[in-house]
């Protein structure tokens, strides 16, 4: 199977940037796949998305090398709107991605933009409002909204255009942790109904062990790690890219340092009492 | 100073008046408006001012209608007191007021009870370029998201220490350089996500743009129009020809 998504040697730099922001990116991401990309403030995040939605070269300009390639396509030739109908980008401040006075007008905002028909904007409108559960908030002003709520919004309005790709950069982190997590089972919902791929930076990896299916670390604009979530979150180094590693995967970490031998690796704390439970009467 | 702007802002509120197509009530606030001007007794004004409160009534807004009312009664005395110092007599400054009185009214009878929602639908039909209604929306929609931030800055210099009701009218207007220099850059840094936002949602695709929502007229639509179209010929009748 092709990729969805391909980053060929690429590199980048802002104009206004002395070193490169990007460098020698080789990755491939395949449809339905989970990502979780996580890394350091300034590591080059938010600019790796930027390219894969066409923000970067068509929005933000630059020196631009190599090649990104998504849903076939080349990103560099062609434009922003075209790209938006592949790829749905939610951002970190749900505020100022929420244009109209409704949230019905507002999701339908994209559609307009590409010339869908009535009928068909309402069919998408409906599946979009039902599918993040947010029918009640239809006729709501952005104002009546909390962040949650406001994120769920800005996710209808993406979704709506049937993209492949569903970005998010850094959506929990104005959300209380409960919020946060209901929104990360919600979206690996919509990655399981619809098969969207989606790509999500995230600091708060204690929500994603059992969401994400891969990891990608990045530093200093390069890729240090990437690969299935469990095997990644091993990594003794993680710390070290300023990822905090949730409590039961350090303590995992910890005893197999010191040499207990554990029989398997538990992503969360059920099974991993479930497993100790089984050790211990084994060894009774 | 809040309490005045309560005149001139949309609630929603349910009314037969807010149910008329937003075209119709801007026929008839501008209706109004216009016989305000060419209005020229304390009768006539009488009739446009009975006019504008019966409205007021029909659309439940009647109370904040006032409240612009009492606000324009402060400029009102102004602008009788200046006229009888400069030597009209009594009774010009009298319609002079009630004309100030009914413009203003009248204009508010659209925006007490349109949305801004509304308005730019009116703007759509009048096929007013996408750039530029979209401009009026979005201002619109974060006004309230600018004020919450203003008054979160506000807060937070204060608690630095900042005393923004000390000290002379230059020295006062001085307080607030520290609180207006990072509301523009957070404003500026909203406009650039929005720019983000908007771009990664198709704003501006070359295609032809379709529209979710338009304007229908309805038969209590037509009714009021019809309504409202009759009273002025009967009213610049009487005026002009009838001499009342
Ligand atoms: N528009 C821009 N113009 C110039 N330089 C930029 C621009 N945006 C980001 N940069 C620079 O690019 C580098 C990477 O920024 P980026 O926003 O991609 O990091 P990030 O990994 O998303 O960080 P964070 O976790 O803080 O969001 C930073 O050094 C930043 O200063
Ligand atoms: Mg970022």
């Amino acid at each position: 199977m092709t990729p969805l998504i391909k980053f060929i040697d690429f590199n980048f730099s802002y104009l206004d940037s002395p070193t490169p922001i990007l460098k020698n990116i080789n990755l491939e991401i395949k449809e339905g796949e989970f990502v979780l990309l996580v890394g350091p403030s300034g590591c080059g995040k938010s600019t790796l998305l930027r390219c894969i939605n066409g923000l970067i070269p068509h929005l933000y300009s630059g020196v631009y090398k190599g090649k990104v390639i998504v849903d076939g396509e080349q990103v560099s030739e062609k434009n922003i709107s075209t790209l938006a109908t592949k790829v749905g980008f939610v951002f970190q401040n749900p505020e100022n991605q929420i244009f109209m006075f409704t949230v019905e007008k507002d999701i339908v905002f994209g559609l307009e933009n590409i010339g869908v028909d009535k009928e068909e904007i309402g069919r998408r409108l409906e599946w979009a409002l039902k599918i993040l559960n947010i029918e009640h908030l239809r006729y709501r002003a952005p104002y009546e909204l909390s962040d949650g709520q406001k994120q769920r919004v800005a996710i209808a309005g993406t979704l709506v255009m049937h993209p492949k790709i569903l970005i998010l950069d850094e959506p929990t982190s104005l959300l209380d942790p409960k919020t946060a997590y209901e929104f990360i089972s919600t979206l690996k919902e919509l990655n399981r109904s619809i098969g969207i791929t989606i790509i999500v930076v995230e600091h708060r990896i204690d929500l994603l062990p059992k969401v994400a299916d891969r990891m990608i670390v990045m530093d200093g604009g390069q890729i240090v790690f990437d690969g299935p979530f469990k095997d990644i979150i091993k990594e003794k180094n993680l710390h070290l890219y300023g990822v905090t590693v949730p409590p039961i995967i350090s303590l995992q970490n910890t005893l197999s340092e010191s040499g207990v031998n554990l029989p398997g690796y538990s992503l969360d704390v059920r099974s991993f009492s479930e497993m100790i439970k089984k050790e211990v009467f084994r060894n009774d | 100073m809040f309490w005045i702007a309560e005149g001139l802002i949309y609630r929603r509120q349910d009314s037969v008046f807010h149910t008329i197509d937003p075209r119709i009530k801007l026929l008839i606030s501008m209706m109004l408006f216009f016989l305000s001007l060419v209005s020229s007794t304390i009768v006539e004004f009488s009739i446009i001012l009975v006019l504008i409160f019966f409205i007021g009534a029909l659309s439940k807004t009647l109370k904040r209608m006032v409240r612009t009312f009492v606000f324009s009664l402060s400029f009102l005395a102004m602008i009788f007191v200046i006229n009888i110092l400069v030597g009209y007599d009594i009774m010009f400054s009298i319609i002079i007021s009630l004309r100030f009185i009914s413009v203003v009214s009248s204009t508010s009878i659209f925006f007490l009870t349109s949305s801004p929602d509304e308005l730019e639908l009116v703007m759509k039909s009048f096929y007013l370029p996408y750039d530029l209604i979209f401009a009026f929306v979005t201002a619109v929609r974060f006004v309230p998201v600018i004020m919450l931030d203003a008054i979160q800055i506000l807060d937070s210099q204060r608690s630095r220490g900042l005393e923004i009701e000390k000290g002379n009218f230059i020295k006062r207007i001085k307080n607030y350089i520290p609180v207006l220099i990072p509301l523009i850059v957070q404003a500026i840094i909203r406009s650039e996500e929005l720019a983000e936002a908007m771009e990664s949602r198709a704003y501006g695709f070359s295609k032809k743009k379709t529209s979710y929502y338009s304007l229908h007229l309805r038969k209590r639509d037509y009714f009021a129009a019809t309504v409202a179209i009759c009273f002025m010929i009967v009213f610049i009748y009487a005026i002009y020809f009838l001499h009342i």
